[in-house]
């Protein structure tokens, strides 16, 4: 599903101007008059991308972006900028936005980083997705099979496993099977991609 | 500090050092009376000193003597400070004597440098960074209207060039476009209004005291970088109104570019000639002639648009500034090419008309 536009600026024209614009593509927009409306109507179920006025009255744009990281908001930040406003927007992207754009700008220009966001915060959603599912698998392995997984995405040897954990070697080959089974891993090399997804 | 008192013979060896004195130069009476007087100058001065007795002596010539004059002194402990010294001469039964007043120049030096530099930032700041800010501020309020200009239009274009588009919709559109341009439009009339509102207070002065008021400020900073600057004002030069903190920082600027522009030039040519003119009936200039690098051709168009600069630091608004300022003056500033090396910047003003009374 594709995402919408979040779009925070103080300026009616600036807003309503933008909308129009992004209908033009089929782009929704979703439109916030100041960064504190904005903070104040925030849910985690916000989809796509946000374009964020840099200066404006009332909390600046810096600050939205500080509060959305404390929020763990991983929503893709595009600053709108003025002219003198580089310092800041350098700011911005340190502290990991997506992108900043002057005003005024190109439509393309504006469109495509619209777009290359909406795919990046797909991704992330994506990843994260995925990470959940993993995350849920693992969690339906007994504490044994969780054992051995860490033992095997370590490179241990069947044997090894096996004197260190006091069973058989037998025993160890059926609960490493359980686990590729439970984890829906096709080989190895998937159940330790999976294990560093997990930070294990 | 109080004036010291120094009396020394004919030959310059200290005779009396009084209270003031030894407290000035950190020398006890009894260390230096019998000492000759230069102990208690800079090298420089020191030399000199031998020299004007001796001339003294020989040809009556006064160099120092009912003159005064400033020199370097040097204290016991080998530091220097600036410092006025008058001399007079007295005739006894035993031959002649010197009698030295000497004040210490250190702290009246020091509040002078101070209060120029206090009154060079607070011109600079309160100028530049208004200047700058309504920049600034100007360019975030067109930016507004502009970005929202750009942004229907494009999209109707879009419309347009998909070949679906309703007549009624685009129509909407090209309206609030209007409407944003008139609103872009405010921003400049709203501005132009601000400018005015801190327009200028016009009194009568002369060239010649703006000159005066500039100079110390404008010498510190050529001296620093070992540059003359050599005054060629007529004093029968008509009045003019203007707004005198204004103009002083136009020849400052200018004078401070000249300074910039000669970094690199061989010692004989570090001169700057600061000149008036009578340029016409109801009109006369003053003019800043460097000996520096000279400007390209290339540079020179974009000279006196704001933004533009070819030193490594400052913001380029200089010259647009000081432009305006003679323009608002009705006066203009110009520059060009010495035939020899160097630029010149006029800047012209209308004179006062004669027989108007004073407010």
């Amino acid at each position: 599903m594709k995402g919408s536009v979040i779009i925070v600026d103080d300026d009616e024209a600036v807003r309503d101007s933008l909308c129009f614009l992004l209908k033009t593509v089929d782009l929704d927009a979703q439109t916030f008059t100041s960064g504190d409306e904005f903070l104040q109507n925030y849910d985690e179920e916000m989809h796509g991308c946000i374009l964020l006025d840099i200066r404006m009255p009332g909390t600046s744009g810096i600050e939205v972006q500080k509060k959305l990281q404390e929020l763990n908001c991983k929503l893709p930040i595009i600053f709108i900028t003025g002219h003198g406003d580089v310092p800041m927007a350098v700011e911005a992207m340190q502290s990991g936005a997506f992108d900043f754009i002057q005003k005024p700008f190109r439509d393309q220009e504006l469109l495509d980083r619209i777009s290359q966001a909406l795919e990046a915060h797909e991704a992330d959603e994506e990843e994260a997705s995925q990470e959940r599912e993993i995350r849920n698998r693992f969690t339906g392995l007994t504490p044994r099979e969780k054992e051995v997984m860490e033992f095997v995405v370590r490179g241990a040897a069947n044997k090894v496993i096996a004197i260190d954990l006091g069973v058989s070697q037998r025993t160890v080959e059926i609960h490493r099977a359980r686990v590729m089974e439970k984890m829906e891993a096709r080989s190895l090399a998937d159940l330790v991609r999976m294990s560093m997804q997990l930070d294990m | 500090m109080v004036d010291a008192f120094i009396v020394s013979k004919e030959n310059g060896v200290i005779e009396r050092f009084n209270k003031s004195a030894e407290i000035m130069f950190g020398y006890s009476a009894e260390e230096v009376e019998g000492e000759n007087m230069n102990i208690l100058m800079a090298a420089h001065d020191r030399k000199h000193h031998d020299q004007y007795l001796s001339r003294y002596r020989k040809t009556g010539k006064k160099k120092v003597i009912g003159i005064g004059r400033e020199v370097v002194a040097r204290r016991k402990d080998g530091s220097e400070f600036p410092a006025d010294i008058a001399v007079g001469e007295v005739h006894g039964p035993d031959g002649r004597r010197f009698i030295g007043l000497v004040r210490d120049l250190t702290e009246i030096r020091e509040a002078q440098t101070q209060s120029f530099r206090q009154r060079q930032e607070m011109l600079n700041t309160s100028r530049l960074s208004t200047m700058g800010e309504m920049a600034a501020a100007m360019a975030h309020e067109l930016n507004q209207p502009l970005s929202a200009i750009a942004n229907y239009s494009a999209a109707c274009l879009r419309m347009i060039k998909s070949g679906n588009h309703d007549p009624e919709v685009i129509s909407e559109a090209l309206e609030k476009v209007n409407h944003q341009a008139h609103r872009a439009s405010e921003v400049i009339r709203r501005t132009r209004d601000f400018t005015r509102a801190t327009e200028t207070r016009r009194e009568a002065t002369t060239v010649g005291e703006i000159v005066a008021e500039v100079k110390p400020l404008a010498e510190l900073d050529a001296h620093a970088n070992n540059i003359a600057v050599d005054y060629r004002i007529a004093d029968n030069l008509p009045e003019i109104e203007v707004d005198s903190l204004q103009i002083q920082q136009v020849l400052l600027n200018l004078l401070r570019n000249a300074v910039d522009a000669m970094h690199d030039v061989q010692p004989e040519h570090r001169v700057i000639v600061v000149s008036s003119r009578y340029t016409a009936p109801g009109e006369l200039s003053i003019v800043v002639t460097d000996q520096g690098s000279g400007i390209t051709q290339q540079d020179a168009e974009k000279l006196f648009n704001p933004f533009f600069t070819t030193k490594r630091t400052g913001m380029g608004m200089g010259l647009a500034i000081c432009r305006t300022i003679a323009e608002t003056h009705n006066g203009s500033l110009e520059f060009r090419r010495n035939p020899d090396r160097g630029v010149s910047f006029a800047l012209t003003l209308p004179t006062r008309p004669s027989g108007q009374t004073e407010r």
